[in-house]
């Protein structure tokens, strides 16, 4: 992590919707990320950053170039060319893990499909006879965050290598005579601004929820933003000190969070709501379904709570259906929010 | 690949989606079925399905190290040319094995070329398989196959079609088998197929969501199980999954066995003809599949009930008296887009290339508006246009038009040259700064370290006496050669658009609309960036800054009013001012203009006459090589002609339709590039 202060993540006013979506994803990564679609200067790229200080832990390796865990499997440390702890992995021996937290990785639109899967350094391999792999992108954001920023703007090839790997959970580098596979499963965050263009659907299927954000309209929120910026540039770390009780609150509640979510049940008349509500809507295929059930799961499970109540459906639908459904004419997905918000009344 | 240490989830348990699942039980049956292509939405099961597959298919024997998966029986003379392995490997059983083919991944990779890592270790020529070596008696599942470059596709569809995959690459000249069930997926909207490959696929599916309430509950309640309990999940199907699997096995046994009369055979040939289908691809694959149907049910011999089963599934994608079949949710109906698709011979092939995308219906997001109006008014008149909107009064008011019927377009491209470009798309060939593409000469390296191996070993190898090193072969940077790569990239297209009084006359703006809308759904399919200009009573405005948005175009044009003078002249400025920012912006692209109007400048911005400013001003555009001009010409075919479109696009130097010759079936067809 970088050693610059970054903005705490509770003190961004208001935008509810996105920062529910972000911890959603953080409690149950199995949620596939979440697509942020609003306007320029609306602190989403500020909120996605800011996640570093409430991320939750996970044990890694020390030093893997692959995020891996200590109990996973030795196929890709037979290939890995990081010599560190390929042998004592292999020879079982105990290797030092680190418990850290997860990464938030960023991907430059501008960046390309080598830097991103990964390439592999011909040259020396003919020179000297020897693979040396340079991971990518997705092989830092495995068990952690891949963030896109403008996410409509990237290259459309660099967008199909996502894809793959989304799908798939694995990456692979192929280059001339090589074929190097290492586990690649992250949390998708994109933000983008639909002025500049839409995402092809696929990408779009990709992302588990989406919200839309919006410059606040209540003059009060709009004074506390300036006044928190004008505190946090005058004194970072004295802002960052006052907020970190807050931030500590919200750390322990995503961690119980987590522990509660397996034992959150849900009735079958309430998964018959799901499905009227995807039926009603007109979504293409069962993905929206799945989200919503588990975004309603985790919605209930962030709220302390063990059974899924009507509410955190009505809540799920907000978040996972605008951008599955099949868009009418002239209608934008911020139309297919106001449709959705209009069933639930 | 790397065991993902999952469970898969089980086959049994997939709910509902019965022809998908059909398909696979059939090829798994009997692998002559060639293959299974599968159409549709997102999120409906396509790889959990083909990955459920794999794991009921019967283990297979395979000598131990063989990296193509030989089974012993096939062994023999092959293993004598190869040296891949120590041929002391005994016989060991094997799961199936599922191989995805990513999108990124070179024609070397899929097909098998030269292990340079050994090469050059051993100083023998050593090969390494490709995927489709790896996939030898598995299943091959191509995830997209409509966004693979089209020489992939190729080459994976001849190497299954032929059950050899041969390597003739790089000096290496190997064969090995390669039968194995091949899946592909596609969503339609994203461009289609070429026809011709589509026909290699045996069968093909359209998935849709199920839209019945307890279905979809059930799939909720499988799945949510799932995640939660993968290894109980698996157990409590597994009794499920080995009854399948037995039949699977016991289906194998007995298909060599299956009986199918001429009688039958006699009522797939109709059964064919009757849908029209090209070749006879059809015919044997409906037989090939209704005998594995047969077996499948335990019976010896083919019912009339298999074949009408089956067929279906055979003909879908091979009709030829309408388009190929449209996705399923889109209820609209397709008439405009009627147009067989023209005749494969291979001097057409080229042309194919191209044509082969549009026929799928408009993107998702892009231009429902076309759906909207073809409903009842594709040839009549809109209503906006009761009273005829004569050019009487110049500047009257302005009217919306709908957006006419669309169709497929005619392919066009930029020249080809030779400068590096990045990018991607599917619209015009070029250079390429980066990995992806077709290998097609090998340079001194230009610095991008994309090493050209067969090239690097030809400038070593005369000085390997005199080199001495550790490896066998010894390269010194000199030796080193890059790639040059070749593939398609998106063009940027400059829409001008006259929405002058005069195109309004008659509906003709509903008719001009479609054929608009035609050529930006071809532009997202080749993902090209479009900008659009549209010019009327004293001015021309700039609508749309060049963005990849079709989206946007779409809707743009649909809210376009029609009505006033004609000032062209102030449009070609205006697109001169847009095309000089986008090439100094990117000198290296190619801009294509499109420029749709009647020709009939009225608005002179100088003091001459409007037409011959207009001829000048075209010359004047005309003399930047980097730019292609098309011009679409929307006078109506009455008696009066003035043909002043056309002198326009001799001015300009452009390619000149008429709105009706832009689509892609007419016989006059385009010139060569």
């Amino acid at each position: 992590m970088s050693c610059q202060t970054i903005y705490p993540f509770v003190a961004i006013v208001g935008q509810e919707q996105m920062k529910l979506s972000l911890y959603l994803n953080l409690i149950n990564p199995t949620l596939s990320g979440v697509l942020i679609r609003g306007e320029k200067g609306t602190a989403k790229s500020t909120a996605v950053r800011a996640l570093a200080d409430i991320l939750p832990k996970i044990e890694v390796v020390k030093d893997c170039p692959f995020q891996l865990a200590p109990g996973d499997g030795l196929e890709l440390c037979r290939e890995c060319f990081h010599t560190g702890c390929r042998e004592r992995r292999i020879a079982g021996h105990h290797v030092e893990a680190v418990h850290r937290h997860i990464k938030v990785v960023e991907l430059p639109v501008g960046a390309t499909e080598d830097r991103v899967v990964g390439t592999m350094d011909l040259e020396h391999a003919i020179r000297k006879g020897e693979k040396r792999i340079e991971p990518g992108l997705l092989a830092a954001a495995h068990r952690g965050i891949l963030y896109v920023d403008e996410v409509n703007l990237l290259d459309d090839h660099v967008v199909d290598v996502l894809l793959d790997a989304a799908a798939m959970g694995v990456s692979t580098i192929e280059r001339e005579g090589i074929s190097f596979s290492h586990p690649s499963r992250f949390v998708l965050v994109g933000t983008m601004n639909p002025e500049e263009g839409e995402l092809r659907p696929q990408l779009l299927d990709r992302f588990g929820l989406s919200v839309r954000v919006e410059g606040i309209a209540d003059r009060e929120s709009r004074v506390a933003v300036m006044e928190r910026r004008v505190a946090f540039d005058e004194s970072p770390e004295g802002f960052t000190r006052q907020w970190e009780s807050a931030s500590q609150t919200l750390v322990e509640r995503i961690e119980a969070a987590r522990q509660r979510y397996p034992q959150v049940t849900i009735d079958r008349e309430e998964l018959f709501t799901i499905a009227d509500f995807c039926l009603d809507v007109g979504v293409d295929g069962h993905r929206g379904d799945i989200i919503m059930l588990k975004a309603a799961k985790t919605l209930a499970a962030f709220d302390n709570r063990t059974a899924v109540e009507q509410a955190d459906i009505e809540t799920a639908a907000e978040l996972a259906l605008p951008h599955r459904m099949r868009r009418q004419p002239l209608m934008e997905i911020g139309d297919n929010v106001k449709k959705i918000q209009d069933k639930r009344r | 690949m790397i065991s993902r240490g999952h469970h898969h989830f089980p086959f049994p348990a997939i709910v509902g989606q019965e022809e998908l699942k059909l398909s696979l039980l059939l090829n798994a049956v009997n692998p002559r079925c060639c293959g299974v292509l599968i159409r549709g939405e997102k999120g409906t099961a396509k790889s959990t399905a083909v990955r459920a597959l794999a794991a009921l298919l019967p283990d297979i024997e395979t000598i131990q190290g063989c990296l193509f998966a030989l089974a012993p029986e096939e062994a023999g003379e092959r293993c004598a040319v190869c040296r891949l392995c120590d041929r002391r490997g005994g016989v060991v059983r094997q799961r199936v094995r599922v191989i995805t083919l990513p999108l990124n991944a070179t024609e070397d990779r899929v097909a098998g070329g030269i292990d340079f890592e050994k090469t050059t270790a051993k100083g023998e020529r050593v090969i390494m398989p490709g995927l489709l070596a790896a996939a030898h008696r598995g299943i091959l599942y191509v995830d997209e196959v409509n966004l693979l470059d089209d020489h992939l596709v190729d080459v994976i569809l001849a190497a299954v079609a032929s059950g050899e995959n041969r390597i003739e690459r790089e000096g290496v000249s190997f064969g090995h088998p390669t039968a194995c069930i091949l899946v592909g997926t596609m969503n339609p909207e994203e461009g289609d197929l070429r026809p011709q490959l589509l026909d290699r696929f045996g069968l093909c599916v359209e998935v849709k969501a199920e839209t019945d309430r307890e279905m979809r509950v059930a799939t909720m309640e499988q799945r949510e199980a799932f995640d939660a309990d993968p290894v109980g999940f698996v157990a409590r199907c597994a009794a499920e999954s080995s009854t399948l699997a037995e039949r699977i096995n016991s289906a194998r046994h007995c298909l060599p066995r299956v009986q199918i009369s001429g009688r039958q055979r006699t009522l797939i040939s109709e059964l064919c003809t009757e849908a029209r289908v090209a070749g006879h691809r059809a015919d044997l694959i409906i037989e090939q599949a209704a005998r594995a149907l047969a077996a499948f049910s335990e019976r010896l011999e083919v019912e009339d009930g298999d074949i009408l089963r089956v067929a279906p599934l055979a003909l879908r994608h091979r009709l030829r008296d309408q388009a190929p079949p449209p996705p399923p949710p889109k209820e609209q109906e397709h008439e405009h887009a009627h147009h067989d698709p023209p005749e494969t011979d291979n001097e057409q092939e080229e042309e194919q290339q191209d044509n082969a995308p549009e026929e799928s219906p408009p993107p998702p997001g892009s231009p429902p508006e076309q759906e909207q109006d073809s409903t009842g008014n594709d040839g009549g008149m809109p209503d906006a246009s009761e009273t005829p909107t004569g050019p009487v009064n110049p500047d009257a008011l302005e009217k919306v038009f709908e957006v006419g019927a669309t169709f497929k377009v005619k392919p066009f491209a930029a020249n080809k040259d030779r400068v590096f470009r990045r990018g991607s798309g599917r619209r015009s060939r070029s250079r390429i700064n980066g990995l992806q593409g077709r290998y097609v000469q090998s340079v001194f390296p230009r610095g991008t370290r994309d090493v050209a191996l067969d090239a690097t070993l030809r400038a070593a190898a005369p000085y390997q006496r005199q080199r001495r090193s550790d490896c066998a072969i010894a390269i010194r940077p000199e030796d080193i050669r890059e790639k040059i790569r070749e593939r398609r990239i998106g063009n940027f297209l400059l829409f001008v658009v006259d929405a002058s009084g005069s195109m309004g006359a008659r509906g003709r703006m509903t008719a001009t609309k479609g054929a608009i809308m035609s050529l930006l759904l071809d532009a997202y399919q080749k993902r090209d960036k479009v900008a659009m200009i549209s010019f009327n009573k004293q001015e021309a405005r700039l609508n749309l800054p060049p963005t990849s948005s079709i989206d946007m175009a779409a809707r743009l044009l649909a809210e376009l009013p029609v009505g006033g003078r004609t000032p062209l002249n102030a449009g070609l400025v205006k697109a001169d001012e847009i095309l000089r920012g986008q090439l100094v912006r990117d000198p290296t692209s190619r801009p294509i203009v499109v420029l749709i109007t009647d020709g009939r400048s009225n608005v002179a911005l100088g003091g001459g006459k409007p037409m011959d400013e207009c001829l000048e001003l075209a010359r004047r555009l005309a003399r930047e090589e980097r730019l292609r001009f098309i011009l679409v010409d929307t006078e109506e075919q009455g008696l009066i002609r003035f043909g002043l479109a056309a002198k326009i696009a001799e001015a300009l130097n452009a390619r000149y339709f008429q709105t009706a010759d832009l689509k892609a079936d007419t016989l006059l067809d385009l010139v060569k590039e």
